[in-house]
């Protein structure tokens, strides 16, 4: 018998069900499509900007705004979030949690980050670092000439120099086929025999000393890709994230997901959560729209985690209403222009979210409580523009374990 | 400093501007046309698509709706691939006078403008979407045209007639030889180099802008009023014909389906400045309004862009009426000559995208009556570019909405594709670009549709960034120059429609631009123009 319904598969949902999970309660993870991980570029963004580039991501917390949901959260809650991913994912992810590091984008852009998978350390920027940009004439998703470009116009932190070249390797994925996607060349470089290939084209090309940067596609599967072509190229090698779908991200999904059903989890995909039912200032029960019925799953509580106006789960209708589309919960943020003709990226509208106490119970404006056993975490939360501060993940995981430790304390 | 001698300027590359200069030279005449920008940046580029069958015009403006029904025609032969033949209804709504049907009918068929009264259940059959509580339908043959393709078009005919198009090219000056024009100079803004056009004659297309163009050659008080009217795209063809109010002319009565989407429009409002152009909440709001009346539901489709464009209507007291001879309807001829005491210039303003090669026709006869050297005009009987005749056997094909998925289904495994959305591949990106190696990727979507679906760039952007990039003509700083403006360019058509699975959209193009790729903290661009 289901006891808790976690909503969303996302990064928080699916932490926030292990967590459950492995602490005993009995845990339903309802979702409609396959988790917006897969969309990310699989690193784990504590804080990269606040406005201005951090170093120390914990440390960066109090200068927030208190609607924040950093600042919401108990200080704690951040650092054992960030302790959470590390147990669970273990040598999938390499960093601490005190530092932000510097690697380089797609574009050629240097962008803050804490966690990183093993594939992404050797991009690091440092001093005196060589990078070569290796793209492929038949993935479209990366110009290696135009991120070498744009890298060699800055500097490391500390001021020396970035040297960066780019190379275009006229290698398929797929014979005769003139555009793969990143997925179809991470499936590839599964087989040892595409990453011999890859090798014999590209070692003659290199220069001592230089680190390669390819797109994020080695391996979508195997783990040992990475380490076997820096072997066959007697070079270090990172890997730069595209655009969706993320492979990086695809592979931390897969483990997680992993591991919510080792731990239990049991996992409802496919159909939409379309409705509830209430009783007593307490959810008593969600219907996901399943094929023919709508199917009611009851729980003495409830972790919603269902992402933002990425995932459609909140929305603003052509009267400009703002909504939250599976409680009609009340929203933090709103007010008059919420969209302007301002930065895309930085728009009131973004902000608006669901609100919680330090315990991730969802609470109105003015304070109140509107159902004592429903818990936010992820992307519904008000009071942060992920993408520009580059916070997703940690507020993901801080919100996801801090909700679930609130359930798990309660029972 | 640059200088060429030519015959003839036009000034301005809206459709009049192109259909002037490919008239000129047909002609025979040296001519060059200049603007300030790109062809069709303006007004000819900013509205929603509609060719006129005449039926909008049958009751309010008969000699319009006879003009319209006959350059339909002419132009769906000879720009062929800028129109799309769909057929166009008038419907009465629920709450509109049915009357005015029978007016409309008698109007129709007075003026040449086909028009048959069909059922409303063959109407329905014809467009499910459409609203089942209309009162009266009518078939019309309104169709679908690509501003942009129409315009490159005649430009491309003018060229081969040996005539020179100068887009970015800003008229600083008019010069004048005692009582004649003389000379036009221009800034080119692509290069930064002046050129010096000396010239016979002036042909002032401008537009919106005449009056600006008119009093650098020392004509002041030429009054052009621009009228600014907003267009909202949709992210399907709700309809599949041009579907319209059958009402006397007001806002938001027509939907046209374009390329892969629709557009609603339009709106009417004076306004000071065509370089401005506001999107007002409430004209927004209005759009969906009229959108419901003819398509119930629409406001929960998505909207994908919205433009807002200015009519240049003429108010000038001072033209004679000795002048208003060379009319088309809708249009006036200004011959500087009695009014201002200048010769070899006139302006042109008013008129209508559908009679634009009218209007050229009219206006370049105004200009041979002064210079005493009539020719005969040519521009009804060859297709653009008249290239394309030179084979007997050539029929012109008109636009088909599934055009480009039929390509790519022959070029997909060699060629990859740049712009999902439209279907857009590398080949046809790579070959304009190097036509055109100054473009920026807003030159390049004019012509190529290239961001303009549903994702408004979040995908293809960077892809058209990397591989103009990678051609060698545009360097890093360009390259992040080009993004950069294409971005801030799409953004502006977003904000004011922004709801719906559009706010989603939007929501994961920012992860990609910002999230993904940290584009804001790039280093500084070069200035694109």
């Amino acid at each position: 018998m289901t006891n808790t319904v976690v909503i969303g598969a996302g990064l928080s949902g699916l932490v926030a069900a292990i967590r459950l999970a492995r602490g005993g309660r009995t845990v339903t993870l309802l979702t409609k499509g396959l988790g917006g991980l897969q969309l990310s570029q699989g690193t784990i963004d504590v804080l990269g900007y606040a406005p201005e580039r951090v170093d120390a991501p914990i440390d960066a917390i109090a200068s927030l705004p208190a609607t924040h949901p950093y600042r919401v959260l108990a200080p704690a809650a951040i650092a054992a979030g960030i302790a959470y991913a590390q147990e669970l994912l273990g040598d999938r992810l390499v960093g601490n949690a005190d530092r932000n590091v510097l690697l380089p984008t797609a574009v050629g852009a240097l962008r803050p980050t804490c966690l990183v998978p093993p594939s992404m350390t050797a991009g690091v920027v440092t001093g005196g670092i060589r990078y070569v940009l290796v793209g492929f004439r038949q993935l479209k998703d990366f110009y290696p000439k135009l991120c070498a470009g744009n890298l060699e116009r800055q500097t490391t932190p500390a001021g020396d120099p970035i040297t960066a070249r780019g190379i275009i390797l006229d290698l398929p994925a797929i014979e005769d086929m003139a555009d793969s996607s990143a997925l179809a060349y991470a499936r590839a470089l599964d087989d040892p025999s595409y990453r011999a290939k890859l090798a014999a084209a590209l070692k003659p090309l290199l220069q001592d000393g230089e680190v390669v940067g390819l797109p994020a596609i080695l391996g979508h599967r195997d783990a040992g890709a990475h380490r076997h072509l820096e072997e066959l190229l007697e070079h270090a090698v990172f890997e730069v994230p595209l655009p969706p779908p993320g492979v990086p991200g695809i592979r931390l999904n897969e483990a997680l997901t992993a591991l919510a059903k080792q731990a239990g989890v049991r996992i409802v995909a496919g159909a939409k959560v379309v409705g509830f039912e209430s009783a007593g200032g307490k959810v008593i029960s969600v219907g996901q729209a399943t094929a023919g019925r709508i199917r009611q799953y009851a729980a003495d509580a409830f972790v919603y985690a269902p992402g933002g106006f990425e995932s459609g789960a909140l929305t603003m209708d052509s009267y400009g209403t703002v909504t939250e589309t599976i409680f009609g919960l009340p929203l933090h943020g709103l007010g008059p222009d919420l969209v302007t003709a301002g930065d895309p990226s930085d728009q009131a509208l973004f902000r608006v979210g669901v609100g919680v106490d330090a315990s991730m119970r969802v609470v109105d404006p003015a304070g109140h409580i509107p159902y004592s056993n429903l818990y936010a975490a992820g992307g519904i939360l008000a009071g942060a523009t992920r993408w520009t501060e580059k916070s997703g993940e940690g507020i993901a995981l801080a919100s996801a374990v801090a909700a679930a430790d609130s359930i798990l304390k309660g029972a | 400093m640059r200088s060429l001698d030519v015959d003839v300027v036009v000034i301005g590359g809206g459709s009049t501007g192109v259909g002037v200069v490919r008239d000129v030279a047909m002609r025979g005449y040296k001519a060059v046309l200049v603007d300030r920008v790109d062809l069709a940046q303006g007004t000819s580029g900013r509205f929603h698509g509609l060719l006129h069958s005449g039926g909008r015009y049958v009751v309010s403006d008969p000699n319009s709706a006879r003009e319209c029904a006959e350059e339909n025609v002419i132009i769906t032969r000879i720009q062929a691939g800028a129109v799309e033949t769909t057929g166009g209804l008038f419907v009465t709504g629920p709450d509109d006078d049915p009357e005015f049907g029978d007016k409309f009918l008698a109007g129709a068929a007075a003026n040449g403008v086909a028009a048959t009264e069909i059922s409303i259940a063959e109407a329905l059959a014809r467009e499910p979407r459409l609203n089942p509580r209309i009162k009266r339908a009518v078939a019309v043959q309104d169709g679908s045209v690509d501003g942009w393709q129409l315009v490159w078009t005649a430009a491309q005919s003018a060229k081969e007639y040996g005539a020179e198009i100068l887009t970015y090219h800003k008229v600083t000056s008019i010069e004048r030889d005692g009582d004649t024009v003389s000379a036009v100079m221009c800034h080119d803004a692509k290069t930064g180099e002046d050129v010096r056009i000396g010239c016979h004659f002036v042909l002032n297309c401008a537009g919106a802008w005449a009056g600006e163009i008119a009093a650098m050659a020392g004509c002041h008080d030429v009054q052009v009023v621009p009228g600014r009217g907003i267009m909202v795209a949709m992210n399907h063809r709700l309809v599949n014909s041009v579907v319209n109010r059958m009402i006397y002319p007001s806002d938001g009565d027509i939907i046209v389906p374009v390329h892969t989407v629709c557009i609603i429009g339009t709106t009417d409002v004076k306004v000071p400045d065509p370089d401005h152009l506001p999107i007002p909440h409430d004209e927004v709001q209005q759009m969906f309004d009229a959108g419901e009346v003819l398509v119930p539901g629409f406001r929960n489709a998505r909207a994908l862009h919205v433009w807002a464009g200015a009519r240049p209507l003429v108010k000038d007291s001072r033209v004679g009426a000795g002048d208003t001879r060379h009319m088309s309807r809708g249009m006036s001829v200004m011959d500087h000559t009695e009014r201002d005491g200048l010769k070899g210039l006139l302006t042109i303003s008013g008129g209508k995208l559908t009679t634009y090669r009218l209007m050229a026709e009219h206006i370049v006869n105004a200009m041979e009556e002064q210079l005493g050297t009539p020719h005969p005009c040519r521009t009804a009987d060859e297709v653009c570019p008249s290239g394309t005749t030179k084979d007997a056997t050539y029929v012109p094909e008109n636009y088909h909405v599934t055009h480009r998925l039929h390509d790519r289904e022959h070029d997909r495994m060699q060629d990859p594709i740049l712009c999902e959305c439209e279907l857009l591949s590398r080949r046809m990106f790579t070959d304009k670009l190097a036509e055109l190696p100054n473009a920026s990727l807003d030159d390049l979507r004019r012509q190529l549709r290239l961001g303009m679906g549903p994702c408004q760039g979040g995908f293809c952007t960077v892809r058209a960034t990397g591989v103009a990039h990678e051609g060698g003509t545009v360097d890093t700083e360009r390259a992040t120059g080009l993004l950069r403006l294409f971005l801030k360019h799409r953004w502006l058509g977003l904000w004011p429609i922004l709801y719906g699975d559009q706010v989603r959209q939007t929501a994961l193009d920012n992860w990609i631009f910002s999230g993904t790729l940290d584009v804001e903290h790039l280093p500084e661009g070069a200035e694109v123009v």
